[in-house]
């Protein structure tokens, strides 16, 4: 594969002029099974073989993608990346450039306790099945279930003209679970989600019978839940919803793409934007977590981003071209969710630094607020305007855990409510989940109990 | 890499299914799709780069003892890999549970003609055409006010074409053409920053405006500057397509989905025949409509496309089916057994959604309203409760009405209902219709919608 792919490399290069050329190559099988109730509606595997070229001429991008892997597929590719980059470069006012970093050569092997290409589809079948059977059970409110299952393995392969090569094994195991149930009129909406980069192991931990009992009991214990109130008010997020407020509503503005386009955190660098007990981290290092690799796909190492230090923006998250406009290192978030697509900036596992308080104690002294505990989706503006939908979430009174409440969002200004955040817990999570910004990445995001002043809480009550 | 002409394409999947056939499928159907395209990106004010992409590939759907298996490649050029591939689906077939309900794979039917799917001129287009395009669509915008800035764009042109076989004798391919251009922009001025602005044209004809995209996109942008807070109250609120579209794709489009109406997720199960909108709502799912985004001469699984009725004056007509939910309940399929490609299955989708225009103007519905807001986009629709339709979105951007006139632009301003409530009380419908997705829809009025502003 090397050799192909130096060659494609060298007439870029030399036929060209290319001022930079890199190919991105994969090797991928995937496996993906859904299930609704007790039928199996698809099972299906496949092949996805192919490559992305990336040149620079003339100081613009060129960029060609071939679902093939031979020679005379790539040379052609070369011609059309370095036509297109010309036809770019025609109206380019200022020239990319590129941060410099090591040009490492590598090749990064997995080794699964359990390989997912080696289990037997009829068990990753009976998994599913079991999952289902649990969340029905016997209990007639609930009406549906679906799960959907998803491996894919392979080898992604990273070339460029500064003498970079990694060959990196691909691994991530996928598992998404919702249900819906129905009393009265009411209708109730539940999902959870399971995701590993490590393998099959991780449903030893997060067992069929563990994730069906989860869905279950939120499904039903939504139907007795009760719309919120409207308005402002104290709230204390759960990891698993702090994790999608750090992802979504500060994240997102922090992807130095997004900070350059003139996100509310543009200028804010070395700022106080948050209140003191606000640490944040993206993280591509945590073993088996969904959101982790080696490489980037550009050939950066993965790293640990400190972005918030109590309360003071430190750093954001960078390609090679966003790090060199900015001045700063690249931090190896440069992702592309396969060969169709170039890659961008990404965030890997985006998660809230855990402090010292119980959960008791941070709800002890809340009057009337609401425990937002599990969140069914998020959205951020530029001008930091977020949205977090939470599908679990309780009432708090009098400093105890009150009646659950459904279909609750919140909203505000990132910034403001960031400063609003006054105190953080000790124990510490991360969910997986898909991040969509055109392309779809696998990502973490997690954090510790965290209680918020006030913010405002949609509802219709 | 050479691309493929219809026939080729026609003739893989026909191989590929009798393949299929004689390794002991009961019954087969090899479905093939190739995307050519080739675009012209925009990111902070200037033009980024260009890429072509070619994408294509072949799933087949193998049936043995009504237990299905699927699998796919795309690697086309050696027999040897679309035999695996087709052998991989023969053993999921096997793997899999045999499904009572399965009725067989459709068979051949008449196909209505479509319009305005295809142009030669968008086939022909050169790299060096779409870059003059996206510097028209800039420069427009640049011009129209320096207080709105570019974030990012496209202009985009792809060629698609799509070839199905099966062991029901079916055998067809259509191709067709999409370009678009969009711009997405953000006010700036005095430390205040917007949220994010859009504009778009994307047509199956060479028939797009860059310079009006470009000048919308920041005058949009400009408008939204000077935001303030608003009231926590009940309002009437003018939604534009866009926020329109949002609302719909993650409730309405599931209500009317028969694999959701079939396993109890929908609020419309068990009311054909009822009242469940207002007496001006009338929707089609429309597979056919001239230029329609989505308008194909036939469906993921070689049904032919249809126009749907799904609520007239407000009454429930209908669902969409594809084979095997219409099978499941003898009927036919409406030809919505939607496939964007050859990595997936069939599922049930709708084509595009037609919500009948009204006849008054936008303005013109604007000036009956006393107070109330125009709301262009919404943000986190996809969190609202796909069964009950229930959302909590905030408005982005948003506009104060007052005394039948735009008065000035609204930060922060969340929504919260339920999707079968707002077309319930629909109260005027604008006769500005215009294409968004999937959806093809007016300005819409709706009185009574619960707005928490501070």
């Amino acid at each position: 594969m090397k050799d192909v792919l130096a060659k494609v490399v060298g007439a870029a290069v030399q036929g060209f002029r290319a001022e930079y050329v890199e190919v991105r190559a994969q090797k991928l099988c995937e496996t993906a099974i859904a299930v609704k109730e007790g039928r199996v509606e698809t099972a299906k595997q496949g092949i996805e073989n192919g490559a992305a070229l990336r040149v620079l001429v003339k100081g613009a991008w060129g960029f060609a993608s071939v679902s093939a892997l031979d020679v005379a597929a790539l040379s052609g590719a070369v011609s059309d990346a370095c036509r297109m980059a010309k036809a770019a470069s025609a109206r380019r006012r200022v020239p990319v450039k590129l941060a410099k970093t090591r040009a490492v050569e590598d090749k990064v092997l997995l080794k699964p306790r359990k390989d997912p290409s080696k289990v037997p589809v009829e068990d990753k079948v009976n998994m599913l099945l079991t999952v289902n059977g649990t969340v029905l059970q016997d209990d007639r409110r609930v009406k549906s279930v679906t799960s959907n299952y998803l491996d894919l393995t392979g080898t992604s392969y990273f070339i460029n003209s500064e003498g970079a090569y990694v060959e990196q094994g691909k691994l991530y195991v996928f598992l998404g679970v919702s249900a819906a149930a129905r009393e009265n009129g009411v209708f109730t909406y539940s999902r959870e989600a399971v995701g590993s980069t490590s393998g099959y192991e991780v449903f030893d931990v997060e067992t069929s019978v563990k994730i069906g009992e989860t869905v279950a009991r939120r499904v039903t214990a939504q139907l007795k839940a009760k719309p919120p109130r409207g308005g402002t008010f104290p709230v204390v997020l759960g990891p698993n919803v702090v994790g999608t407020f750090v992802h979504e509503a500060f994240g997102h503005l922090a992807e130095a793409d997004i900070t350059l386009s003139g996100s509310v955190l543009f200028d804010k660098l070395g700022k106080k934007v948050a209140s003191n007990v606000v640490t944040f981290y993206d993280d591509g290092t945590v073993n088996g977590a969904f959101g982790s690799f080696k490489y980037d796909d550009e050939g950066v190492p993965a790293q640990k981003t400190l972005l918030v230090k109590d309360g003071v923006l430190v750093g954001l998250m960078h390609s090679r071209e966003t790090a060199q406009q900015l001045g700063a290192q690249p931090t190896g978030n440069a992702r592309a969710e396969d060969f169709r697509v170039e890659p961008i900036v990404r965030m890997r596992n985006t998660f809230i630094e855990a402090r010292d308080y119980s959960f008791e104690e941070l709800i002890e002294d809340v009057k009337f607020g609401y425990y937002l505990k599990s969140f069914c989706g998020g959205e951020a503006n530029f001008d930091g305007t977020f949205q977090v939908g939470i599908q679990e979430a309780y009432e708090i009174v009098k400093g105890e855990i009150g009646e659950p409440v459904r279909n609750a969002s919140i909203s505000g200004n990132t910034i403001e409510t960031l400063f609003k955040v006054d105190a953080v817990g000790k124990e510490f999570e991360l969910w997986p989940g898909v991040c969509g910004k055109g392309q779809s990445a696998f990502v973490c995001d997690g954090g510790a109990h965290t209680r918020v002043k006030e913010v405002m809480v949609g509802g219709n009550a | 890499m050479a691309t493929l002409r219809q026939e080729e394409l026609l003739r893989l999947a026909e191989r590929a299914f009798d393949f299929a056939l004689k390794k002991g499928a009961g019954e087969a159907e090899a479905f093939v799709f190739q995307d050519l395209s080739t675009y012209v990106s925009i990111e902070r004010g200037q033009i980024a780069k260009t890429s072509r992409v070619i994408d294509r590939g072949l799933g087949c759907r193998t049936i043995v003892n009504k237990s299905p298996g699927f699998s796919y490649t795309n690697v086309l050029e050696n027999e040897t890999a679309i035999e695996e591939t087709v052998l991989t689906a023969l053993d999921f077939a096997r793997a899999n549970r045999p499904d009572d309900d399965w009725r067989g794979l459709p068979t051949e039917k008449p196909f209505a003609s479509v319009k305005d799917t295809y142009d030669h001129r968008i086939e022909n287009l050169h790299p060096e055409d779409l870059v003059e395009t996206a510097s028209v669509m800039l420069d427009a915008a640049e011009k129209k006010d320096k207080r709105a800035f570019p974030i990012e764009g496209e202009v985009r042109a792809s060629l698609l074409s799509a070839a199905l076989a099966n062991s029901n004798g079916i055998s067809v391919a259509d191709c067709g053409t999409m370009i678009e251009c969009s711009l997405a922009t953000i006010g700036h001025d005095a430390g205040e920053v917007t949220p994010v602005c859009f504009e778009f044209n994307l047509e199956r004809t060479y028939n797009i405006d860059p310079a009006a995209v470009g000048e919308e996109a920041a005058r949009l942008a400009v408008s939204a500057l000077k935001a303030k807070k608003t009231e926590t109250e009940d309002t009437s609120i003018m939604f534009t397509q866009f926020a329109l579209e949002q609302l719909l794709a993650y409730t309405f489009t599931n209500a009317i989905n028969s694999d959701r109406v079939q396993r109890d997720q929908s609020v419309f199960r068990g009311r054909v025949g009822q009242k469940v909108a207002s007496e001006m709502v009338t929707v089609y799912d429309d597979g056919l409509l001239p230029g329609g985004i989505r308008t194909w001469r036939f469906d993921g699984e070689g049904v032919p496309q249809q126009r749907t009725l799904i609520l007239e004056k407000g009454v429930l007509k209908g669902f969409i089916y594809d084979n095997y939910t219409a099978r499941k309940e003898g009927r036919e399929s409406t030809g919505n057994g939607s496939r964007a490609s050859y990595l997936t299955t069939p599922n049930v989708d709708s084509t595009n959604l037609h919500f009948l225009a009204g006849s008054e103007s936008a303005d013109g519905l604007i000036r009956e309203v006393d107070e109330g807001l125009l709301v262009n986009s919404v943000q986190g629709a996809h969190t609202s409760n796909p069964a009950s339709g229930e959302f909590s979105v905030v408005a982005t951007p948003c506009w104060k009405i007052e005394n039948g006139e735009i008065a000035y632009p609204v930060k922060g301003a969340m929504l919260a209902g339920d999707v079968f409530n707002l077309l319930a009380n629909v109260s005027g419908l604008a006769d500005n219709e215009r294409k968004i997705g999937q959806l093809v829809a007016p300005w819409v009025l709706v009185g009574n919608v619960k707005v928490i502003g501070k």
